[in-house]
């Protein structure tokens, strides 16, 4: 392609987006407010799976003792813990050592024990490390088995919850993503279809002297993508803004929580809506084109 | 050279536009045809540039088989044409020069070589002096003069002007057709579907005369031969 051609080109686009100056604004905004949704919706489901994956990788068991053990018998399950193939660390904690932890994760809200009065209602436990998330499966069920045992316990059915729960955010965001390409879709297609329209004797000229179905296509090709381009920037601006102050306020009350840090994310984020946009919009305009190129 | 073998054209409804046309224009020639309204002569016409496809029979354009192009081929078989309508088809958002210079762009002539052409063709139709008007500042004859300054401007071996000067006073063609034989005594071949009669007879080339889809008459020095 000629650079001549090149230039041509970028100066029909401008032209076009210019006159069509409100359906331009008003694809980009749909673009936008679609893309803003399955951005959000993509941190949502990332997080969530990041979450269920974290979870898994915690190599730790704990082990709840009935109240009725006495402490030779608390020492000989630790001792047999200990000796379990793949355990790196048994650590052990008294039911006093429960309630100061639980009292401290309440924070302000301490008072909330003092309706238990002099009771304490935590078991002795036993938090048992092991080198390899593969063995707890294995492990838990025989530590259960040790005499004196109430329940052994690792994250699992969290686990699966949270699995389930990214299983499903995945459906629905299939169905999201269908939904809101089609309506972004129908939007450009729209918009380049009334610029057709307005340029069908430019189009009629150009094909009688001779000009190839591509280079009929490329200035309207190229507004599709333009909108689509510019619908994606807002979005990711908005996008990254929203997420990174939510970020700071959960880091600030729920600290514990391990969400996906804004780099690389953010970056991957951006280039997948920017991709998406883009594209979108070319197939938009291809498919208005379609029809109308058949002189 | 343009071959039309046993060309017929029967719309979809039934009606027949051509039936069993045989012709052959030789390179250089002038043409005209002529015929009463709806005898067929606009379809013959635009079986020439492709716009519309016979039922039956076989068109060949400077040894191309039109009808057997694949469509990526067809916009190469157009730039060896030039057309020009009755209404001329001008963009009314580009200037004179823009009009003329959009025929070379859409086909990727280099820059420079489109600045001299168009100057070139708009000297031809005596209208250089107007390249930053536009077209809704120009008389009907000066539009059809930017027309024909389009239809040129990338030196095709046909031109085919389906009523040129339709639209315009007796005078007014006459200026136009100085030009068209102008162009024809470069050795452009020239195809022309008119009502002018006058225009016709005091040429004095071969004129082609349909009636009801047929050719009728085939002169090599014809006259109009129609009563109005």
């Amino acid at each position: 392609m000629r650079f001549s051609t090149k230039q041509y080109f970028i100066k029909e686009t401008y032209k076009s987006i210019r006159r069509n100056g409100f359906m331009s604004f008003a694809s980009i905004s749909t673009v936008a407010v679609s893309l803003l949704v399955l951005g959000m919706f993509l941190m949502i489901f990332l997080n969530t799976n990041n979450l269920a994956q974290y979870l898994e990788n915690q190599v730790q068991i704990s082990v709840y003792m009935q109240d009725s053990a006495t402490d030779k018998e608390l020492a000989s399950v630790k001792d047999k813990l200990t000796k379990m193939p793949g355990v790196v660390k048994v650590t052990q904690v008294n039911k006093q050592q429960a309630l100061e932890r639980f009292k401290k994760r309440l924070g302000d809200q301490e008072q909330l024990l003092n309706s238990l009065g002099k009771e304490n209602p935590f078991p002795n436990s036993f938090e048992v490390q092991v080198d390899n998330p593969d063995r707890i499966k294995v492990l838990t069920p025989q530590i259960g088995q040790l005499p004196k045992v109430e329940t052994a316990k690792f994250g699992q059915e969290v686990v699966e919850h949270l699995f389930q729960l990214t299983k499903i955010l995945r459906l629905g965001g299939i169905v999201l993503v269908v939904f809101l390409a089609m309506a972004t879709l129908f939007i450009i297609s729209n918009t380049i279809r009334l610029t057709v329209f307005a340029r069908r004797k430019e189009v009629i000229i150009m094909k009688y002297v001779g000009a190839t179905d591509w280079f009929i296509r490329w200035p309207f090709l190229l507004e599709g993508m333009t909108l689509g381009f510019f619908g994606a920037v807002v979005a990711f601006v908005l996008i990254n803004s929203i997420y990174a102050s939510l970020l700071d306020r959960i880091h600030a009350t729920l600290a514990f929580l391990p969400l996906l840090p804004t780099s690389p994310l953010l970056l991957y984020v951006d280039l997948f809506l920017l991709a998406a946009g883009t594209g979108i919009g070319a197939l938009g305009s291809y498919i208005s084109l379609r029809k109308f190129l058949r002189v | 050279m343009l071959i039309m073998n046993d060309v017929s054209k029967v719309y979809p409804g039934g009606s027949v536009a051509l039936q069993d046309v045989n012709v052959h224009i030789e390179p250089g020639e002038f043409v005209f045809v002529v015929g009463p309204s709806g005898a067929g002569k606009s379809t013959f016409i635009k079986m020439l540039f492709r716009e519309v496809l016979p039922t039956t029979g076989s068109i060949f354009v400077n040894g191309m088989d039109i009808l057997a192009l694949s469509p990526k081929e067809i916009p190469f078989m157009r730039r060896q044409l030039g057309i020009i309508f009755q209404d001329y088809r001008l963009l009314p958002d580009r200037t004179v020069f823009e009009n003329v210079a959009f025929a070379m762009q859409v086909i990727e002539a280099p820059h420079r070589k489109i600045r001299r052409q168009v100057n070139n063709v708009l000297d031809l139709v005596g209208l250089r002096h107007r390249s930053n008007a536009y077209p809704n500042e120009l008389s009907g004859g000066e539009q059809q003069r930017i027309a024909i300054a389009r239809a040129i401007v990338n030196d095709p071996v046909f031109v085919i002007a389906d009523e040129p000067t339709g639209n315009l006073d007796p005078e007014t063609s006459w200026d136009i057709m100085e030009i068209f034989k102008e162009i024809n005594s470069a050795g452009t071949t020239i195809v022309m579907a008119t009502h002018d009669k006058d225009v016709v007879d005091a040429m004095g080339k071969r004129v082609i005369a349909i009636e009801q889809g047929r050719i009728v008459r085939d002169e090599k020095e014809g006259a109009y031969g129609y009563e109005i």
